[in-house]
């Protein structure tokens, strides 16, 4: 489904070469069974290549993931793949139209939903979609919008100022706007970021709800390892601008077999003395701490408190096989993770991914 | 879609995309409507708009009170009993739409920095649509305070000429006037989101072309080089030309041939600045 290639190393990572992408007479994508298809998509500012030579397949219904720090590339994929930025290399196509050649093909049949609300809150929430309507020069399109409000719960609030939402309300017209005009392909970008658990679990739900009640595919971003997990079909790591890794979140957990120990010391502690303790596979330093690649956590762990001074070690986490411990392994480094709530959503997303199955 | 998918009976929707630059009818219409609707939402925006022209002609039209008002005609170079207040009205008119293409530049920026454009933006409206929708929206902003002024005016105790098919061309001439200054404005600035901007434009402008136009005092009366200025200046034409309608009761239709090149002239531009370089975020 899935088929990353132009990242490193490539010996780690499924590769199968999207070969080419062929648009028929008329523009219109001849693979048309595939959502999104990009060949060598690259985009690059003065020195800065922030995309660099991505292949990527997302067939049509799924829910694809692009996991990896901020600065990584991720919001610029999506700028690409919607027209906004324009491509340095490279060619890609949404929905089965050329995203360089027909971006007003292509921006009829996306949605977007952002990181931050974004939203005219002077205007009613009526009046956001009735706007979005006219943007998408809808017609019949307010029967639509009362099943769309009846859906997320908002009939009883649309004449009010939308900005006097709440957060979770707002986000929810703004996935209402995204779904007015029957996109087929949705755009997340880092769609629970800075939001309290509640309100993200709410939203995890509803973007379930988008893929699955109204088969839509979509395409989301995120730092946060288990929203990944819990809600996408298909994961891709992304670095640096490069796919790193590829695959279902089961798939991508199953290459890792070792655990990682990550600690800071208040002192001084030399590679040598790390790698000399039974059990470290690898030892990388990562500002002030170190990363510990091991054979057992649970084994290792009263090693290095033994072979370091007393109270020397100020922090440390385990991190058993997940896809954080796959970009570890990859990267050497983690998965900058915003805010403090992430152990919180372990059972949740746990509960998210039986349910989709 | 497969039948079980919530809504899955909706009818696909027909009609073919539309380009940048046509069939954005729709697109045009809910943008324009935006801004109306944001410009008469807003209580404070309305007051400002309504009591600035007001103040104008009631600080600065009585600086001449007590000038004698044969002293006056020959400094105007008007007809006898002309007062400054029905000397001023056309002028200060037409100075207030150079402010408002800063208003319409400034909340263009707003929607750049909150992300709004960029929601516009992935929708199939084009950026040229985007750019006459403000352009347009400013100009009709501007538009509101008219009447006040002319009524304010009224109220003060002057009378003025001309017949409807005179105003109806002036009126129109002030559309132009701000139509053309909006889509200077925002054609300098689309591709800023820097909230000053706009403001450090306005300063530098706003002073040449106000009194080196023959708005605030008789150009008849300037050095050389600012009557050059005048004679090319779209605030002059708009101000003459009412002038000319309110005090004389004749119109130069010349200069709203000029105001309409003008406008064409910032709008043709504009747009194809707009199209290429209005910013997204």
């Amino acid at each position: 489904m899935f088929a990353p290639t132009g990242g490193e190393p490539a010996g780690r990572t499924e590769v199968a070469c999207v070969k080419s992408i062929d648009f028929d007479s008329s523009g219109r994508m001849a693979m048309v069974d595939e959502a999104i298809v990009a060949r060598g998509l690259t985009k690059v500012y003065g020195d800065l290549t922030a995309v660099d030579h991505v292949d990527m397949t997302v067939a049509r219904g799924g829910v694809f993931g692009l996991l990896g720090p901020n600065g990584a590339g991720k919001t610029t994929i999506i700028k690409l793949l919607t027209g906004l930025s324009d491509l340095t290399a490279g060619e890609a196509s949404v929905a089965g139209y050329d995203v360089r050649r027909q971006p007003m093909h292509v921006k009829q049949n996306i949605g977007w939903v952002a990181a931050e609300v974004i939203l005219d809150d002077e205007l009613s929430g009526w009046e956001n979609l009735w706007l979005q309507a006219k943007l998408q020069r809808l017609t019949g399109w307010k029967e639509r919008a009362e099943q769309l409000l009846a859906y997320f719960e908002l009939s009883d609030r649309k004449q009010d100022r939308v900005g006097t939402y709440s957060t979770g309300m707002r986000k929810k017209m703004e996935i209402a706007l995204a779904l007015l005009h029957q996109p087929q392909v949705v755009f997340m970008d880092e769609p629970t970021i800075g939001l309290d658990p509640n309100v993200r679990r709410m939203l995890w739900k509803l973007i379930t709800g988008v893929n699955k009640e109204f088969g839509i595919t979509v395409l989301l971003t995120s730092h946060y390892i288990e929203e990944a997990d819990a809600l996408c079909d298909h994961v891709a790591i992304i670095d640096h601008g490069r796919f790193v890794a590829s695959g279902t979140p089961a798939q991508l957990k199953a290459r890792i077999q070792n655990d990682f120990l990550d600690f800071e010391t208040s002192s001084p502690v030399s590679e040598a003395q790390l790698r000399a303790l039974p059990g470290v596979l690898e030892a990388r330093s990562q500002g002030k701490g170190w990363i510990l690649k091991v054979v057992s956590a649970e084994e290792t762990l009263p090693r290095l408190f033994a072979a370091l001074p007393e109270n020397a070690i100020q922090r440390v986490s385990i991190e058993k096989p997940s896809l954080e411990s796959v970009f570890i392994d990859i990267t050497g480094k983690r998965i900058d993770q915003a805010g403090g709530d992430v152990q919180d959503f372990r059972k949740f997303y746990l509960n998210v991914r039986r349910a989709r199955q | 879609m497969s039948a079980e998918h919530r809504f899955a009976w909706w009818p696909r929707r027909p009609g073919a995309p539309t380009g940048d630059y046509i069939g954005q009818g729709s697109q045009f219409y809910g943008l324009y409507a935006r801004e109306l609707i944001k410009t008469f939402r807003n209580p404070w925006v309305l007051v400002i708009t309504l009591v600035q022209p007001f103040m104008w002609l009631a600080f600065f039209g009585s600086s001449f009170a007590l000038v004698p008002t044969a002293q006056l005609d020959a400094l105007l170079n008007a007809p006898p009993g002309t007062g400054y207040l029905q000397f001023l009205l056309p002028g200060v008119v037409s100075t207030s739409m150079l402010s408002i293409g800063m208003f319409g530049s400034m909340s263009t920026i707003q929607d750049k920095r909150f992300g709004f454009m960029k929601r516009v933006l992935l929708t199939p409206t084009g950026r040229s649509t985007v750019y006459l929708s403000k352009a347009l929206g400013s100009a009709t902003r501007g538009m509101v305070q008219i009447p006040v002024m002319i009524t304010a005016a009224y109220v003060f105790g002057v009378r003025f000429e001309g017949d409807p098919v005179m105003w109806a061309g002036w009126l129109v001439g002030l559309v132009l006037l701000g139509f053309g200054f909006s889509a200077f404005f925002l054609a300098v600035t689309a591709s800023s989101t820097d909230w000053q901007t706009p403001g450090v434009l306005s300063n530098f402008i706003t002073m040449p072309l106000m009194f080196a136009s023959g708005a605030l005092f008789p150009s008849q009366n300037y050095p050389t080089w600012m009557q050059a200025i005048a004679r090319v200046n779209p605030v002059g034409f708009s101000a003459l030309l009412g002038r000319g309608i309110l005090v004389d009761g004749t119109a130069n239709w010349a200069y709203l041939g000029y105001l309409a090149i003008f406008a064409a002239v910032m709008v043709g531009i504009g747009t194809l600045v707009a199209s290429r370089y209005l910013k997204v975020e």
